[in-house]
């Protein structure tokens, strides 16, 4: 913010209060603070049509004055615009002023206004709190194994495991006996009897119509199966598209920039539209399944990687494509000699980490499109079996985890991109083959494994349900009469309001729990070393589960609406920012806090200029990224009863109305693009 | 013999880096092109194998002008005309081997190269090219584990894959330590003097000049202000091509 202050003022004028009194930022504007002009100029515009708005629509904050019923919020508001002709007075003058009155009145309308938007009641927090015990009790004792003894079978979770593993040691209880329940034999599959598949007949294992004990995959491996193909397939698909919309590769074509802008624009539309929501589409398209959960993800990230690859082709060393050019080679010569092999690390890289996002996808596209976890996930609630909802998060827990550090550490070694070890000889160089040939292997029959359990049918794709072309043109047929906007726009600003809200709760909460779980800070002694490893693990557990997932806990605890919603949201904001804080906490320089140590200063003063300088311009860069993934977030949330605009469209596609879902969507489109713009300028701006 | 005829370079941005500058190249010359940096050199060597489009003006080669030249036929002239870098311009992460066969691209089926496939003439030739800059043994190895000087070998040997009749040598020692430039441009003259080929080189250095080169021009703001043989470059000549300010160097 200190920008706004020191920025170079190109000129005076005493209209300057005047004008600001007329438009709120004008006088700024003439004075040539440009940016702060603009600012001020939105946020009177969005603050004071978001009070007419809450009043009229949902009568909030509203007021009466003998016969005349208005907002209160109008005081905050008219503040606001006379701190803005100060402003412009101060400025004028050449004398220094502070945003924060400015900042501190705009948030006190949308506070207000977002409080009784989402229908946050924090009272039932407590009030409720013997259901949220209920379900933390259940969540502790998930339903994993059962108990037989003398015939006799009982749920057994993590205590009576262990009590059993105990008395197996000591050699108590001879007769009881532990088997793995129902519940994850459905997560994780179980041997059948099955009629043999085709590829054993061909084969010659088995004859056609035997009978043949096999592995039937459960939801949790279909899942993986969803997150894998999907991942193969968006690289494939994303290679070609990244050409396409890489700017020094078009350029080099006739016509080439026209198809780069084309092309960026539909990566950033699809983009823009979660996975969840392309489910919605997929059902549509090639009906429900796990098929259909791999085409949504496989959607969303071409579109995802598509961007991230053509930046990496943007980046790359141009001298080698220049040499190429030089000795006569075609552009696909050159393609293929001077960029590919220059782009590998990174796209590899890129591609492990869409792994572990599309992994974390596969979890909760099934809650639309069916198959996988997430469905699970919708079946046990409907049904109210918290306990075998509770395994399916843990068993969640526990796959994210360990994606997401084979991941890290893959991504790792290839980036620091280390020459392959020349001249193996002998034994060395036949081990080493053999291992590659290994995995090659292994690759190519956990891909076909995979295939299968993914219920992969390309056939499908090309035979859409008869009604899909008219669904699809009925979708684009966006509907935009007046009660329809008027009726979206609302529960848009929910789902915004529930984005900032679980921002701001979620990173209050994970300040003071960033400092625990800071390596330099409690790490150092043996006395704190388990607050530093307790912390991390909770900031992990919680961060590997989507915050689809979490929604029907706060249900059950608050009710459903945009307020369970929320506080989903609020759960992964703060494992998230806990983490990221934590770890922008380790990355503190040292040298400046000695510096003011040696002049004296006490430990207020070392914290307030050695250590703080230090860690709020990466918390505010952070808090801004993760603004940006909560409204993405809160745009399904509403799929597992977490209210906003999430809702609406499940209700939408349910009922037909794809012209109305039309509109949803092209909504949601805007507002994350919009949202993506804004977040990227602040964060250039202020970090 | 390359003949340009008033080539002038205006960029986009309205900056003039070559004014109707003309001069002719006998085969089997080596010449040095000299100036500051800015002065128009590297737009010079690059309209010649049009890497850069010339705003005017024309270059023969032979009887073939080379900037009326369109599509495929570029390529075919380009392939002639053998190229090396300041930045050596190698793709780091490929084998060196790999990086000389690419400079026969020009010459090689698309598909067959798009699946990494070089006749075994083509392999011969590789290793044969990487053993005149005294590389052979280092085929294998990724190009970015060799130094600066077995770096810009390396170049060397990609061009000789062309096959070239005219090497483009832009700064070709102005990256490396200058105890390796003569090493370097040792190999460029064995080139010109033992396989005929005719160089064009941009040097800084005018007792790099003085050694190598057969007969110079130069370029200010864009114009040819000298040409002619190198000792002919007196002291006034070299204030007239460095400014008024300029000292002579030169280097160990």
């Amino acid at each position: 913010m200190a920008s706004y202050t020191t920025s170079q003022r190109t000129s005076r004028s005493k209209y300057a209060p005047a004008l600001s009194l007329v438009i709120p930022g004008a006088g700024q504007f003439i004075l040539g603070y440009r940016w702060r002009a603009l600012i001020i100029l939105v946020a009177a515009a969005i603050s004071g049509f978001l009070v007419n708005w809450s009043l009229t629509e949902l009568e909030i904050a509203q007021i009466t004055l003998g016969s005349f019923i208005t907002s209160w919020l109008w005081v905050p508001f008219l503040l606001f615009w006379m701190w803005n002709v100060y402003d412009a007075y101060r400025l004028n003058r050449g004398e220094f002023t502070q945003i924060l009155p400015g900042i501190l009145l705009v948030a006190i309308i949308l506070y207000v206004i977002a409080w009784t938007v989402t229908d946050v009641k924090l009272d039932r927090l407590v009030t409720r709190i013997d259901d949220a015990r209920l379900v933390v009790r259940d969540l502790v004792n998930p339903d994993l194994a059962v108990l037989v003894e003398n015939g006799v079978e009982r749920p057994c979770s993590f205590n009576c495991l262990f009590t059993y593993a105990g008395d197996r040691i000591a050699g108590r209880n001879p007769d009881q006996v532990v088997k793995a329940s129902e519940n994850v034999l459905d997560i994780f599959g179980r041997m059948v009897t099955a009629r043999a598949p085709s590829w054993r007949v061909r084969l010659g294992l088995a004859e056609t119509g035997e009978e043949v004990r096999s592995f039937q995959a459960g939801t949790m491996v279909e899942t993986i199966a969803i997150g894998l193909m999907a991942t193969i397939f968006s690289t494939i698909l994303a290679l070609p598209v990244s050409f396409l919309a890489a700017h020094n590769i078009m350029s080099r074509v006739p016509g080439g920039t026209a198809i780069y802008y084309i092309s960026r624009t539909i990566l950033n539309i699809v983009r823009s539209v979660d996975t969840v929501v392309w489910g919605l589409i997929v059902i549509v398209w090639v009906g429900l399944g796990t098929f259909a959960g791999v085409i949504a993800l496989t959607i969303h990230s071409v579109a995802a990687l598509g961007k991230l690859y053509s930046e990496e082709i943007e980046h790359i060393d141009p001298g080698p494509v220049e040499a190429l050019t030089a000795t006569g080679a075609n552009l696909i010569q050159t393609i293929r000699f001077g960029v590919v092999p220059q782009i590998i690390p990174s796209f590899l890289a890129y591609t492990l980490l869409r792994w572990d996002i599309n992994m974390r996808s596969a979890t909760v596209v099934g809650f639309v499109a069916g198959g996988g976890i997430g469905f699970f996930v919708v079946e046990t609630i409907r049904m109210g079996g918290y306990e075998q909802y509770a395994t399916a998060l843990w068993a969640v827990a526990v796959v994210i985890i360990l994606v997401d550090t084979i991941s890290a550490r893959m991504r790792a070694r290839i980036l620091a991109d280390q020459p392959a070890p020349e001249n193996l000889t002998g034994r060395r160089l036949t081990f080493s083959r053999l291992r590659k040939a290994f995995y090659w292997i292994v690759g190519v029959v956990l891909f076909l494994y995979m295939w299968n359990v993914a219920e992969i049918n390309l056939r499908d794709l090309f035979q859409p349900a008869p009604t899909f072309i008219r669904l699809v043109g009925d979708f684009l047929e966006i509907d935009l009469s007046a009660n329809v906007v008027q009726a979206v726009l609302r529960q848009m600003l929910v789902t915004i309001f529930q984005a900032m809200l679980a921002t701001t709760f979620g990173a209050i909460l994970a300040i003071p729990f960033s400092f625990l779980g800071a390596r330099n800070l409690t790490g150092g002694s043996r006395a704190t070393v388990w607050l530093y490893y307790v912390t991390r693990s909770i900031f992990n557990v919680l961060r590997s589960i989507e915050a689809l997932l979490y929604v029907a806990i706060f249900i059950f605890w608050v009710g459903i609406g945009p307020f369970a919603g929320m506080l989903a949201l609020t759960v992964t904001t703060f494992a998230l920012l806990g983490k990221l804080f934590s770890e922008s906490i380790e990355n503190i320089e040292t040298g400046p806090i000695e510096a003011i140590n040696a002049t004296g200063a006490n430990t207020l003063q070392k914290i307030s200029f050695g250590i703080l300088p230090q860690i709020i311009p990466p918390f505010i860069s952070y808090l801004i990224y993760q603004w940006d993934i909560n409204i993405r977030m809160a745009t399904i949330i509403g799929f597992a009863g977490g209210g906003g605009i999430g809702l609406m469209l499940s209700t939408f596609f349910g009922s037909l109305q794809y012209h109305k879902a039309g509109t949803v969507v092209a909504f949601i489109v805007v507002v994350v693009a919009l949202m993506d713009f804004t977040s990227a300028k602040l964060r250039e701006k202020f970090v | 013999m390359l003949k340009v005829e008033n080539l002038t370079k205006i960029y986009p941005n309205g900056t003039q880096a070559l004014h109707n500058v003309s001069f002719e190249v006998q085969d089997g010359e080596f010449l040095a092109v000299i100036g500051l940096s800015g002065s128009g050199k590297s737009t010079l060597l690059r309209c010649i194998n049009r890497l850069i489009e010339p705003t005017s003006g024309k270059i023969y080669w032979d009887d073939v002008n080379i900037t009326a030249a369109k599509g495929d036929d570029i390529r075919k002239i380009r392939r002639q005309i053998g190229m090396i870098f300041q930045q050596f311009n190698l793709v780091k992460r490929s084998s060196v081997i790999t990086n000389v066969l690419s400079g026969r691209l020009g010459y090689t089926n698309t598909f067959t190269s798009m699946l990494h496939i070089f006749s075994k003439e083509d392999r011969d030739r590789a290793l044969a090219s990487l053993e005149q800059v005294g590389l052979s043994e280092k085929a294998h190895v990724r190009a970015d584990s060799l130094s600066g000087g077995q770096q810009q070998r390396v170049g060397i040997a990609r061009a000789l894959m062309q096959e070239p009749k005219i090497i483009l040598a832009d700064e070709p020692v102005a990256s490396l330590d200058p105890v390796l430039a003569h090493s370097i441009l040792k190999y460029l003259e064995l080139l010109n003097k033992e396989r005929g080929m005719t160089v064009l080189c941009s040097l800084h250095y005018l007792d790099l000049v003085h050694r190598y080169a057969t007969r110079a021009i130069a370029l200010k703001d864009g114009e040819l202000v000298f040409e002619g043989l190198p000792h002919e470059i007196d002291d006034a000549q070299f204030k007239a091509i460095y400014g008024q300010e300029a000292e002579r160097v030169s280097l160990v």
